[in-house]
């Protein structure tokens, strides 16, 4: 008996470190799901809390029950007691029914009000909109109302709805900042959206959740959430006509780029590029602002000159089955190619 | 045999064949299955008839559906038991089809192609 | 298809000393030595997919690990999946346990079909087999076991690792489809008398419900994986978007088979632990009724929640607030049950064995696995945790914390039974111990990563997620959790060779299974008993009959119900000498290996192999069927009584159509929600004169068919033989039709499988029709040529009944599609 209360004092203490660990977030953990940054995410955390306290007090009355009995009943070897002829108890068995109908009830109303506030059919005119195209393994971000194409990273503006319209250049992601709110799926042949408004200043992580092949680990993002005059800089800075290198090693790179086969599948506006309309699975990310970005290959490596060599020389050793060849390049003109990338700032 | 129909839930051993009925009801359903046919092709030609197509076509479907397993497959003359195990599946088929047809419906303004 | 009585004397020893020699157990029909190939099987399986675990588990022990390669680890945790849930815990809880004690609970000598059970078996492992066979170039299947479409497609996964998946999954459903059907008839048909429904063991009423749901379950599956099978084969777009389809078709598809077999895993071990915990705690099990209903609400209610899976993809918030408030409704009945157990073992008295031990856990383990599942019915939270190591927590908390534990708890519970030799409780207590740490280390710390954002399914992470501490813990328990099974499986070969030799019921039990010797003998019972309260047993040790609410002492007739005394079925058999088993048979190894065959040859595109394997299919049904060729008009033999009276044959069928009826209502579903996607040639193509033409031919072979049947129940051969020709020729006669209407449309109107939507749920739907109709058509051939033959007299109209049936009912769906896609060709969504 004595190691039936172990257990009991086991478990109770597992569930009571669970609800410690869940009552708050951390900066130790940037995808935490019980977050603030918008509307989505608090409501989110509000029905979570609330659910997690109720499955926890009856988590604790099945576990008392059951070792109560087990420490009251429990006969020794040998001496195998007398047969119970209890069967039912219509009144118990009411009971039991009504009550976890009630809590359903309890839980169910808070669900379906928050479904239809969070799904809404129309949103204000001035939401800042941006369309996510998932692709095999990278994301791409355009802001219609800025001619904007960039990847990997969103820069969203803090106290400004956001209206993410969502399509798939090849199969089905699914679109999770975890501090900002819920996931959406990305479907292909199909509009998916997510609406909220976020309002804490930050760098947020993100990842595609929903399994797509080999390199699925390797499909994150990044979401910057920033007050309107960083905001506007950023766009700004975005819309401005890159930077052409006149000599140096930046300049022998922009002619390597034009040359090796990167204009064919990425778009530096001025100099290469795709139609802006086309969103098939041959298109890279946008390198206009290439320079800019805090992270690249998905979001997996810091940008760093070094992190982009490693992965121009062999992108399939940093995310297997990425589209993106290996080039060849070595040496000088790889320093090169390198030099100019980060140039375009 | 004999002995088990006292024990206390068995039913007793039917002769399957004791109940059917004969080949001049199964011509008789043969004629019903026909008609109900040419009355559906009717409505398939005639214009006028063209708002209330479905509803129609749908229920003659149903009564020759209901012939067909009511007589030939003797659902109506066997035990209660066999209707039961393609009834239901029956319902849940029906339910289903419904269910994704709605849901697919909703989907229809945000499609791509 | 029951087989020909063979006599076996009374003093032939128990199941597994009765027949010695591989060539026994290679055609054995026997319920308990089927049962016994499966629980080899799927231990074996279990190893398998144990090792994918600790794979898994080992690339996740720390950041940025190099252990697996990305592909190499989404084949193992697809494969760990697929192994666990199709070849683990589905062939455990239906092919070794309830193989082995459905017929032992209800009185009976075997199942229904002893040959289909046997042929279930075969076609498992062969399947399984099939789909493990990557292992040999490491290409196993590798996009989860969900197959996600479009990720599965041709284009996105060239290999053969999603024909492997595709075709073994379909492999594995026929299995699991005809153990299904048997074991509904078999527990319909076949309980002893006395039994009623409402006095059978809760183990029964849970495999009554999961076998109506693996009927109604598994043919959407079925329909998911033909359209893939066409999709990847042949050229069409199923699940691509180019011509207008939807890769979410899939998904309603899986969800619609995927939620419905969560409780065809879960209801078995619910019911093993409402055996368990009233044996030990001395007590009936509390709330017989509520238990028995809340497991038919479960059941029905499966069918209405497959959108929870969904809540992502954005079906809308209609959709979103309908599955969740079916999906909460779900918690009511599952919330019964664990009070209902709770309440069983309090005022008990309880004995602590690890049978208990397993069960008392099982309850406990599986409470927080359906409490985190309240959590993902809410919408909103599941959008949070959808995806993540929550999830991941949840249902190993269901199917390892519920399911596994129960399952081990039945192995220490009836192993006596099983192999007449008790497991040590010494090394089970350890087991269970270790369990437990090892099991809520490995998948309770998957809370928190969930909590704290971790993805499922990724093959590395970052550091500095906050997710390296847990992730590593997880992995040294999950180790821990391995060396259980290694200590159990130890436990199981010492039991065989060292363990006490078992009583016939040593637990001092409730149920029929306990009566007879340990292990039974081949038969099973030597009298069929005659059931007089629920736990028949202990109505016969203690007197005691617990009905409704209350109990009552048995009224002192001196009639008891266990196999001490012969029941009044049994003075019938006594006249004829000793228990009728069915024969041995070779044929359905026969026919698994010929479905493996032809799975091969489709996979490799191998036509001539396809035809020696349909050949050989053809061969070994022809052969089951005749196999025993004096059962005819001279030796008429009376097949035993059945409970409800009527044929287990005709039973069957019935059960089949009913699960035929699912299967046309999603292919004729899909055709309705892709008819308004369509672009380019669409229904407007049809030819209404000529169908209607078939149409007419095909009610009057329907009317040809009862003809025939009536011809045979009066025993006129002449006109029997006439009308089943009559019948097969007007059912060609509709096939040339439609090979006219075929070849025209492909021609002349260019509509190609290929080409549009419209086209290839119009091929798929009708050609689907018309491999029904080529089917029976040959049904009613080998009838035709049997009734001439003097092979299907009077005394065998049943079988003529039976292909009518069929017939019928590929007539019935005919009349479906000739209104639904012919006659409505041009309305929009019909």
């Amino acid at each position: 008996m004595k190691r039936a209360w172990l257990n009991r004092a086991s478990l109770t203490g597992l569930l009571l470190a669970l609800g410690a660990a869940m009552a708050g977030c951390s900066p130790r953990y940037p995808m935490d799901t019980l977050s603030n940054g918008s509307d989505f995410a608090r409501r989110i955390h509000g029905i979570y809390v609330f659910v997690n306290w109720i499955d926890f007090f009856i988590m604790v009355v099945v576990l008392v029950v059951m070792f109560l009995a087990m420490f009251w009943y429990s006969t020794r070897e040998g001496e195998p007691g007398e047969p119970s002829t209890v069967t039912s108890d219509i009144r118990l068995e009411v009971l039991w029914t009504a009550i976890p109908a009630l809590i359903l009830v309890a839980i169910t109303v808070p669900t379906i009000r928050t479904i239809w506030a969070t799904q809404p059919d129309h949103w204000p005119k001035d939401a800042l909109e941006v369309k996510v195209i998932a692709h095999q393994w990278w994301w791409e971000f355009r802001y219609p109302q800025y001619g904007i194409d960039t990847a990997d990273e969103v820069h969203l503006q803090a106290g400004r709805m956001v209206h993410f319209s969502m399509q798939s250049a090849d199969i089905i992601h699914s679109f999770w900042i975890p501090a900002l709110g819920g996931k959406r799926d990305v479907v292909p042949g199909q509009i998916n959206s997510i609406t909220y408004t976020p309002d804490q200043l930050g760098e947020f992580y993100g990842q595609c959740v929903e399994f797509c092949g080999d390199s699925h680990a390797n499909m994150r993002l990044r979401g910057f959430v920033q007050s309107k005059d960083d905001f506007d800089a950023w766009v700004k800075h975005q819309q401005a006509a890159p930077v052409t290198p006149e000599s140096g090693a930046a300049a022998r790179g922009a002619k390597i780029f034009a040359d090796a086969p990167c204009a064919i599948c990425h778009t530096v506006k001025g100099i290469s590029g795709l139609s802006p309309q086309y969103t098939g699975n041959f298109k890279g990310p946008d390198l206009t602002h290439f320079g800019s970005r805090t992270t690249l290959a998905g979001s997996i490596l810091d940008n760093t000159p070094e992190n982009l060599a490693k992965w121009i020389q062999n992108p399939d050793a940093i995310k297997p089955g990425a589209n993106m060849p290996t080039l060849g390049l070595q040496g000088q003109d790889l320093n090169d190619l390198v030099a100019y990338l980060e140039s375009l700032k | 045999m004999s002995e088990n129909v006292a024990t206390a839930g068995h039913v007793a051993g039917a002769e399957h064949a004791s109940g059917h009925p004969g080949p001049g009801l199964y011509a008789l359903i043969a004629l019903a299955l026909v008609i109900l046919t040419l009355m559906e092709l009717a409505v398939y030609y005639v214009s006028f008839l063209q708002p209330v197509l479905v509803p129609i076509l749908i229920l003659l479907a149903i009564a020759k559906f209901f012939l067909v397993g009511g007589f030939y497959m003797h659902l109506y003359y066997d035990q209660k038991i066999f209707s039961i195990f393609f009834v239901f599946p029956l319902i849940l088929a029906c339910f289903i089809g419904a269910a994704l047809l709605m849901i697919f419906s909703a989907l229809e303004g945000r499609l791509t192609l | 298809m029951a087989a020909q009585p063979q006599q076996l004397p009374l003093e032939h020893g128990n199941y597994l000393t009765s027949e010695r020699g591989i060539y026994s157990w290679l055609t054995t029909v026997d319920h308990k030595r089927v049962a016994i190939l499966y629980g080899i099987a799927s231990l074996f399986f279990m190893l398998i997919g144990g090792l994918e675990a600790m794979a898994i588990r080992t690339q996740l022990a720390v950041p940025n690990n190099t252990f697996l390669s990305a592909n190499t680890y989404n084949q193992m945790f697809t494969m760990h999946g697929t192994t666990m849930i199709f070849m683990v815990v589905m062939p455990l809880e239906l092919g070794f346990f309830a193989n082995f004690f459905i017929p032992l609970q209800i009185g009976a000598r075997d199942v229904a079909f002893p040959r289909i059970n046997a042929l279930s078996f075969w076609v498992f492992l062969f399947g399984a087999l099939f789909m493990n066979v990557g292992w040999l170039s490491l290409a196993l299947p590798d996009a989860g076991w969900f197959g996600y479409a479009n990720l599965t497609e041709r284009y996105f996964s060239p290999g053969i690792n999603i024909d492997l998946w595709n075709i073994g999954l379909l492999i594995l459903g026929i299995s699991t489809l005809l153990s299904g059907l048997n074991f509904f008839i078999t527990i319909v048909n076949m309980r002893a008398p006395g039994m009623t429904f409402m006095r059978m063991p809760m183990f029964m009423w849970a495999m009554l419900v999961t076998t109506i749901l693996i009927l109604l379950a598994f043919p959407c599956l079925t329909v998911g994986l033909i359209f893939l099978f066409l999709d990847r084969f042949v050229g069409t777009h199923f699940y691509l978007v180019e011509l207008g389809a939807t890769p979410i078709l899939w998904q309603h598809l899986f969800w619609l088979f995927g939620h419905p077999e969560v409780y065809i895993m879960a209801l078995p071990a619910f019911g093993m632990m409402s055996e368990i915990i009233p044996v030990f705690s001395r007590k009936p099990l509390f709330g017989y009724a509520g238990m028995a209903y809340s497991m038919v609400l479960i059941g029905f209610l499966s069918y209405g929640v497959w959108g929870h899976h969904m809540f992502a993809t954005g079906m809308g918030p209609v959709a979103d607030s309908t599955f969740a408030i079916t999906t909460m409704l779900i918690a009511i009945p599952t919330g019964i049950k664990i009070f209902s157990w709770c309440a069983t073992v309090w005022g008990g008295s309880l004995r602590m064995k690890v049978a208990f031990y397993f069960g008392v856990a099982a309850v406990l383990e599986f409470t927080l696995g359906g409490l985190s599942g309240v959590m993902h019915a809410a919408v909103p939270i599941d959008l949070q945790q959808t995806d993540t190591y929550f999830v991941v927590a949840h249902f190993h908390y269901v199917l390892f914390g519920g399911m596994m534990f129960a399952i081990l708890g039945a192995f220490y519970y009836w192993w006596p039974k099983i192999t007449g030799r008790m497991l040590s409780e010494e090394l089970g207590k350890l087991q269970f111990w270790l369990t437990i740490i090892g099991f809520n280390g490995t998948f309770f710390p998957m809370h928190f990563l969930g909590v704290w954002g971790m993805p499922r399914r990724i093959y590395t992470y970052a550091p500095g997620m906050g997710w390296d501490f847990w992730n590593a813990f997880e992995t040294i328990s999950a180790y821990l959790l391995f060396i259980t099974f290694v200590i159990f499986g130890y436990n199981l070969i010492w039991s065989l060779l060292r363990g006490e030799k078992a009583e016939a019921d040593p637990w001092d039990a409730r149920t029929l299974e306990w009566a007879v010797p340990s292990p039974p003998p081949a038969y099973n019972f030597e009298a069929i008993p005659v059931v007089r309260g629920r736990d028949a047993l202990w109505v016969d040790k203690y007197g005691v009959i617990f009905e409704g609410h209350g109990h009552r002492t048995v009224p002192a007739q001196g009639e008891t119900s266990g196999a001490a005394v012969p029941a009044a079925g049994a003075h019938h058999e006594a006249a004829h000498g000793a228990p009728h088993m069915p024969a041995p048979s070779l044929y359905p190894l026969l026919f698994a290996l010929a479905l493996v065959v032809g799975g091969i040859g489709m996979m490799m595109n191998w036509i001539r192999i396809d035809a020696l394997a349909a050949a050989l299919l053809f061969f070994s049904i022809i052969g089951m069927a005749f196999e025993y060729p004096d059962h005819g008009e001279e030796h008429t033999h009376q097949d035993p009584p059945t409970y409800t009276g009527i044929d287990h044959r005709k039973a069957g069928m019935w059960a089949f159509l009913g699960s035929e009826c699912v299967f046309f209502a999603c292919l004729i579903s899909t055709y309705m929600v892709y008819k308004p996607r369509n672009v380019g040639i669409g229904a407007e193509v049809l030819n209404i004169p000529l169908t209607s033409f078939s149409t007419f031919i095909l009610l009057m072979s329907s009317f040809l068919m009862v003809l025939a049947l009536a011809a045979t129940q009066r025993g006129d051969k002449k006109w029997a033989t006439i009308w089943l020709f009559g019948t097969a020729f007007f059912g060609l006669i509709f096939l040339g039709g439609q090979y006219y209407e075929f070849s025209t449309l492909y021609l002349d109107e260019h509509l190609a499988m290929q080409g549009s939507i419209f086209g290839q749920t119009f091929y798929t739907l009708v050609g689907t029709h018309g491999t029904h109709v080529a089917i029976g058509v040959i049904w009613l051939l080998v009838m035709a040529v049997a009734s001439a033959t003097g092979r299907a007299g009077k005394s065998r109209a049943l079988s003529v009944e039976i292909a009518g049936l069929y017939w019928h009912f590929v007539d019935v769906v005919w009349i479906l599609i000739f209104t639904l896609i012919y006659l409505m060709r041009s309305v929009h969504n019909a």
